[in-house]
């Protein structure tokens, strides 16, 4: 393998974001992949800050961003990094067909899969819940055997949100599902995409659209990009909104699809299932990952690395005795605060964060790894998304955008 | 000596996140199948001991590995689905059909067929008979697939009729697989002469069977134990003199290298791992050592890869696409995830629409591409490709053999 520029290892969001941001720099770039990602997990929707630290909901992302406390990454990335890379990501996804809408300066509202609302930063056209707010009739669509979609409960959880002045009329759809097994949004999207799916759909909910009303679906609009949405909207004649959704989740599949899709066009090499296992130190200075598969494994040169391993649930933060957590590729420092009272917040929904999901790497304003006097361990090694220490991105709401403005910082250093 | 059983104690790390479902080949084509995370790891726990066990989907996973290169956790999802569906076979030997007797040996047809005069003509017409006839589908083969033909010399025979150069030094021995064998042996030579011009003296050793892994897929495990005690005992005795094995075949070469050592848990097997390269893994390695023949291609023909999920397996990249590249081709590669086929699984009546199905999105891209030819490392792929486009197909050591002639 000839040498790169630089090396990214991880392949969710914040090493897409990575690669491509680096490659837009002119650079040569190698990407190591170690499964999906979480993108067939998350809704593929840029959370920026939902909630600050008391759990009150955030108005304006980027007024709340410039107050968070020292320890959380937005204050070492900084908010212009922040804004250049909102843009950024915009351009790519444009660029690619798959616009998001959305701003710095105030929330989008998604309607979740269980009916309530949630603040968000940038979504899909096709998950823009504020459209339901001027309505007067919410038109919300279940579809026959999917799974872990309750149209009734949607309905009646929506109507607290929204106020019993809308008209909320629950359709339901039938796929003509003939399978064994459930039926997931994916399936029913993979419908969609047939020319006889759509038409069967459109046709069951057609007779409910109208001026003044939303259409409300499950995650079902197409697996590729923003097709199925142009098509139906001006079908219908009026907004069709998409919840968010239990896993495997369409949108962050289209996501994924539209990155990669960039990612090729840069000339991104990405190499599939090889676990980065080893670094070559030199000095102060990394200069080879070694990665691949059981049997041998190949040498990865480069003069700098992003790390975007994740945290303990992608397996880049590991902490196999209590107080031990390293991290993975270059044992870099890791930071948490292991103090078995501390460490765990036993009301899992309650207005405080948890202690275990700040760990991470402790970084300067480079998004280097430092020890604990501040110095810089690894001098061509910075890191990128859920490896860094000091915010839980479920409870605050932080997980795409810390990812992307992170990654974005650490490819431009 | 026995090893941890990583693959089994691997259902342990699943998370049930479903990512392996949602790039599930099988599972997008086939709504019957009830995707990998259930059938392996989940369904792992159970016991095949009475038909009343069985879960009914067993059977449609075609073991292309797409679920363990998506896995997060390193969760051996496709092998333990093998173990559970062998494990079934074991218990009710009589749910065998003859499709799955056939498929799983073929091996065992290609060397009745030489031993007898005219054996591979006549069972090459009478397969032409058989398909016009519409007898195929009645054997459990799908019958709108033309059979690969034996061809009238293995890659065996015409190994012995190649002269090469005296005075090589060093010495490789290749594991030539059955599809290369028996069915495309132009592939072996195209081996031999990249080899030579390297440097290369090229061994075989007829001891060798075929790696296993239609057996695998096709639930007769206690005979793909017997044929890796086999071909691993030989893989360490070359190890020894420090002879390199090398496979053009993907499945092959993930069988000896990972597959082996997955489903037995053998020490022996591990240790043989280390000693079998694919071809172009090698061929890369001779490359960054300033050691591979150095050539350059000016044709500007239009080539377009597909990559083979048994490759993908292996953590490596694309070697063949990256080294052909290096060379001045103009080759790019499809990206268009699973051809369907999986080996045997493809050729399965029952297997037929799912398959073309899932090959779909390549056909397109091939069949918009213009490219001259598909490049691909994997038999049963291109057998796919050919079957699912009007392409004209080759492997990429046949590239690269062809550069060497200019």
């Amino acid at each position: 393998m000839s040498k790169s520029d630089v090396v990214v290892i991880g392949n969710g969001f914040a090493g897409l974001m990575s690669a491509l941001v680096s490659a837009d720099q002119g650079k040569k770039v190698t990407l190591l992949s170690y499964g999906a990602g979480t993108f067939p997990l998350n809704s593929g929707v840029i959370d920026v800050l939902g909630y600050d630290d008391s759990g009150k909901a955030v108005a304006n992302p980027a007024q709340a961003v410039s107050a968070v406390a020292d320890e959380h990454p937005y204050k070492k990335i900084g908010t212009q990094a922040l804004e250049e890379s909102v843009k950024f990501f915009q351009d790519v996804v444009a660029a690619e067909g798959f616009p998001y809408v959305g701003s710095l300066n105030e929330q989008q509202w998604l309607v979740t899969g269980v009916g309530t609302l949630k603040p968000s930063c940038l979504v899909p056209e096709s998950m823009q819940g504020s459209k339901c707010f001027e309505a007067s009739e919410i038109v919300l669509v279940g579809i026959k055997g999917l799974k872990d979609y309750y149209v009734d409960m949607v309905a009646e959880n929506l109507a607290k949100e929204l106020g019993n002045d809308k008209k909320y009329t629950v359709v339901t759809v039938d796929p003509h599902y003939q399978g064994a097994r459930d039926l997931t949004t994916k399936d029913v999207a993979a419908w969609m995409d047939t020319e006889a799916g759509y038409a069967d759909f459109v046709s069951q909910v057609k007779g409910n659209a109208g001026a003044g009303k939303v259409i409300l679906v499950p995650q079902i609009l197409g697996l590729k990009g923003n097709v199925v949405y142009k098509k139906i909207v001006a079908e219908l004649g009026c907004p069709v909104v998409e919840t968010t959704a239990m896993p495997p989740s369409v949108n962050g599949l289209r996501l994924r699809d539209v990155l990669l899709s960039a990612l090729k066009k840069k000339g991104i090499t990405v190499i599939e299932n090889a676990k980065a296992e080893e670094a070559v130190i030199e000095g102060s200075k990394a200069v080879a990952i070694k990665a691949g598969g059981e049997v041998r494994l190949q040498t990865y040169n480069a003069d700098k690395f992003i790390v975007a391993t994740g945290g303990f649930y992608s397996g880049g933060i590991t902490m196999r005795d209590f107080g031990e957590a390293k991290e993975v590729v270059f044992g870099l420092p890791v930071e948490c605060d292991c103090v078995e009272e501390r460490w765990v917040n036993k009301q899992l929904f309650s207005d405080k964060k948890q202690t275990f999901a700040k760990t991470g790497v402790r970084v300067d304003a480079t998004l280097r790894g430092v020890n604990e006097s501040g110095n810089v361990v690894l001098e061509n090694v910075y890191v990128a998304g859920r490896n860094l220490s000091g915010y839980d991105f479920c409870f605050e709401h932080s997980g795409n955008g810390v990812a992307l403005a992170s990654a974005y910082k650490a490819a431009k250093a | 000596m026995e090893l941890e059983e990583r693959a089994r104690d691997s259902a342990d790390n699943c998370i049930a996140c479903t990512s392996c479902v949602a790039v599930c080949p099988v599972t997008k084509a086939n709504p019957d199948y009830r995707g990998p995370k259930l059938v392996g790891p989940a369904h792992n726990r159970m016991h095949f001991s009475d038909e009343s066990d069985y879960e009914d989907s067993l059977k449609l996973c075609s073991n292309c590995k797409n679920c363990d290169i998506t896995c997060p956790n390193g969760v051996s999802v496709a092998t333990l689905n093998m173990l559970e569906r062998a494990k079934y076979y074991k218990a009710h030997p009589e749910k065998h059909t003859q499709a799955d007797q056939m498929l799983s040996h073929n091996f065992q047809m290609a060397d009745m067929l030489k031993s007898i005069p005219f054996g591979r003509t006549c069972a090459n017409i009478g397969m032409s008979i058989g398909e016009a006839m519409g007898m195929m589908g009645a054997m459990g083969i799908a019958p709108q697939r033309k059979s690969p033909r034996f061809a009238t010399k293995y890659f065996r025979e015409m190994y012995k009729e190649i002269k090469q150069p005296e005075g090589l030094t060093k010495e490789v021995l290749f594991f030539p697989g059955c599809f290369i064998d028996v069915n495309d042996p132009e592939v072996g030579v195209a081996f031999v002469k990249v080899m030579n011009a390297n440097g290369y003296k090229v061994l075989m050793d007829d001891r060798f069977k075929c790696c296993g892994s239609p057996l695998v897929v096709g639930g007769y495990l206690d005979e793909a134990r017997s044929h890796a005690d086999n071909n691993v005992a030989i893989i360490n005795e070359y190890a020894a003199k420090n002879i390199p094995v090398i496979a053009c075949c993907t499945s092959c070469s993930l069988m000896l290298k990972a597959e082996y050592t997955e489903l037995f848990a053998q020490e022996e097997m591990a240790q043989a791992a280390k000693n079998v390269y694919d071809a172009f893994e090698f061929l890369t390695i001779l490359a960054e050592k300033g050691e591979l023949k150095k050539v350059h291609v000016s044709s500007d023909k239009k080539f377009i890869y597909h990559a083979p999920c048994h490759l993908r397996a292996q953590g490596m990249g694309m070697p063949a696409v990256d080294l052909l590249k290096e060379i001045g081709v103009n080759i790019d590669s499809a990206d268009a995830g699973c051809c369907g086929m999986s080996g045997s699984y493809g050729f399965h009546k029952e297997n037929y629409e799912t398959s073309m199905k899932i090959g779909s999105e390549l056909f397109d891209k091939i069949n918009a591409s213009g490219a001259h030819k598909v490049v691909c490392d994997c038999g049963t792929c291109r057998e796919q490709i050919k079957h699912g486009t009007n392409a004209k197909t080759t492997h990429p050591i046949q590239v690269l053999a062809k550069a060497y002639e200019q």
